[in-house]
């Protein structure tokens, strides 16, 4: 059976993170920058993974399980937040909001 | 040690953390089910919870221990029994600031305070953590809170907008932080800071996976302590989130970041070339630009922003200086930590003071915000001006005030430490943002109140009065006597 390097999944996942990033910088609409954030955790997640296999160790995947479950809280105020500025402001355009002054 | 036992002393060693946890618990149910049309008891019962953890901290603390809770994931020490006392104290006159506000405001919310003691045990988690994946679920607990916190005004603008962009940033920051860890656990095969130490201190080999590991984690916690070049939320945070949530966020999320600061740099100590260069150009670049910002602000929320990113940079300036030693498993502060630490109870005392008398001054009808609802404000308002100008005072680094003696430590901790460029830039930052705290004073105490005096009901404002009292009294207290917290911050562990 022929195995996967481990640089090969780092690649990959330093691929993934930079176009999470290069998508919170460009995109406009904080729903899509939020998944992009999802994005660049899930890219970490596979780091996780490939360095735990790479050790031979089980702590890899249990990391995974943690960032899997915060991400999943962060979700949850994430978009109750959202949810509350479209009440107010009845937009959530970040550049309505005057938002990511970089 | 069987089982039982060693959970029970890892339970014991964390009891602050447990009893915050637990208050807050018993206050949402209480909240909803038992007290539900009495909102304010809610605060008492997070009042009570936190002084009481407060209590423990402070017995725990006078007890002298130290362990590694929960098989090492966590480390109870000097370090992280100083900083869960510096969190409490911000706590405890967070909660009594919140208290008035709320009320003012018409904002009684019992999620509030339950909330913000989740937001504080986060932050202690993050002092104790001994390992980058328990740090990592402490600077979690800690947003994730502060985040609803900040928005908690549900029917303001300006209060939605201050939460979605704390909540983006924050997000964005925590992933930057996370690949940190994720690389550092490449390059080091464990997550554990004590083990990373021991494998650095016996071959002390930088790789470049490394590098871009520490380097991500530096970004990271500094989006959370402010630091420029990633400070750019931090004034629209703080001047759109409600004022008391405000005092609690500069408190708390700044004081979680530097102890994690602290710790992490201190398990990387053998490998200093790879990251003291990176601390040293933040550390110079956030007080020049946090002090240099601050001085243009009309805005006093804003300003006191600007001046929180420089204070900062000073606390930078004391981990560039760090180097603790373990010495029979016992961990002793350096001349670098000790500083820290002071300087941030001294922050905690002089930052919610400030924020804690604008709440004070708030008023349904009416917001001081701007320098001009400050002026004359010394007829007017004659207990708010003075109290004011003595934290103002202490912000500046003016004696006989903690913040005085605070930039002291840090500066001679920084020379012994050879960090001879820093603690010069620090003198001379400090010099600008004098100009701008006297600035206060002066609309304060020697300009006319505008316009004709609003005529305002007497309201029952005790818990933000004792809250602002209690802050004076510390900042003057420490500032003269700082041998008082000797057994607590200086001499013991040395």
């Amino acid at each position: 059976m022929l195995a996967v390097p481990t640089e090969y999944y780092l690649a990959l996942s330093a691929i993934l993170f930079t176009i999470g990033v290069i998508g919170v910088l460009i995109k406009r609409n904080p729903i899509v920058i939020f998944m992009c954030i999802e994005l660049m955790l899930n890219a970490v997640n596979l780091t996780f993974i490939a360095f735990g296999r790479h050790f031979a160790q089980i702590n890899g995947q249990m990391y995974v399980i943690f960032v899997m479950a915060v991400a999943a809280a962060e979700v949850t105020v994430g978009l109750g937040i959202i949810v509350a500025v479209f009440r107010t402001k009845d937009t959530i355009d970040v550049d309505e909001v005057n938002l990511l002054k970089f | 040690m069987n089982g039982a036992s060693h959970i029970a002393s890892s339970l014991s060693a964390i009891l602050p953390i447990l009893i915050l946890m637990g208050t807050a618990c018993v206050a949402l149910m209480g909240d909803v089910f038992i007290w539900k049309r009495q909102r304010a008891l809610t605060g008492i019962v997070a009042l009570i919870g936190s002084v009481w953890a407060l209590v423990v901290n402070l017995q725990q603390i006078l007890g002298y221990g130290s362990s590694e809770p929960f098989s090492g994931s966590l480390v109870y020490d000097s370090l992280s029994q100083t900083t869960s006392l510096v969190l409490l104290i911000a706590t405890v006159l967070s909660v009594l600031l919140a208290i008035t506000y709320l009320r003012n405001r018409g904002l009684e919310l019992g999620e509030y305070h339950v909330l913000l003691l989740f937001s504080a045990s986060g932050a202690m988690l993050m002092g104790a953590a001994n390992d980058l994946i328990m740090l990592f679920i402490g600077i979690e607990v800690l947003s994730v809170a502060l985040y609803v916190l900040a928005g908690i005004a549900r029917t303001e603008e300006r209060s939605e907008e201050a939460a979605i962009k704390y909540f983006l940033l924050g997000a964005f920051a925590s992933g930057f932080l996370l690949y940190g860890i994720a690389l550092v656990y490449g390059a080091t095969g464990t997550t554990n800071l004590q083990q990373i130490n021991h494998l650095f201190s016996a071959k002390a080999s930088i790789t470049p996976i490394l590098v871009a590991g520490i380097g991500l984690l530096i970004v990271g916690l500094g989006f959370k302590a402010a630091l420029v070049p990633f400070h750019q939320w931090t004034p629209d945070v703080y001047e759109g989130a409600p004022t008391s949530v405000t005092a609690f966020m500069a408190a708390a999320a700044k004081v979680g970041a530097f102890a994690a600061f602290l710790r992490i740099m201190n398990a990387f100590m053998p490998v200093q070339p790879a990251w003291i260069t990176a601390i040293q150009v933040l550390a110079i670049l956030t007080m020049v630009f946090g002090n240099l910002l601050a001085v243009v602000q009309d805005n006093v929320k804003r300003m006191l922003a600007y001046s929180s990113i420089a204070h900062a940079g000073y606390v930078l300036v004391a981990v560039a200086s760090t180097g603790m030693i373990y010495r029979h498993a016992v961990l002793y502060l350096s001349q670098g930590d000790r500083a820290a630490m002071f300087y941030l109870l001294a922050y905690v005392f002089m930052t919610v003071g400030a924020f804690g008398v604008l709440v004070l001054l708030s008023r349904s009808g009416k917001d001081y915000q701007t320098m001009n609802d400050l002026k004359g404000l010394a007829r007017t308002h004659p207990f708010a001006a003075y109290t004011m100008m003595f934290f103002m005072l202490s912000l500046g680094g003016i004696p006989p005030t903690m913040g005085f003696l605070g930039k002291w430590l840090i500066f001679n901790a920084a020379i012994s430490a050879h960090q001879v460029t820093l603690a010069i830039v620090m003198a001379l930052a400090s010099v600008v943002g004098i100009y701008y705290y006297l600035r206060v004073v002066w609309m304060m105490c020697f300009q006319e109140p505008e316009g004709a005096p609003a005529t305002e009901h007497p309201v029952n404002d005790w818990a933000a009065r004792w809250s602002v009292i209690v802050s004076l009294a510390g900042t003057l207290m420490f500032g003269v006597l700082p041998a008082l917290l000797s057994p607590i911050m200086t001499g013991l562990y040395h």
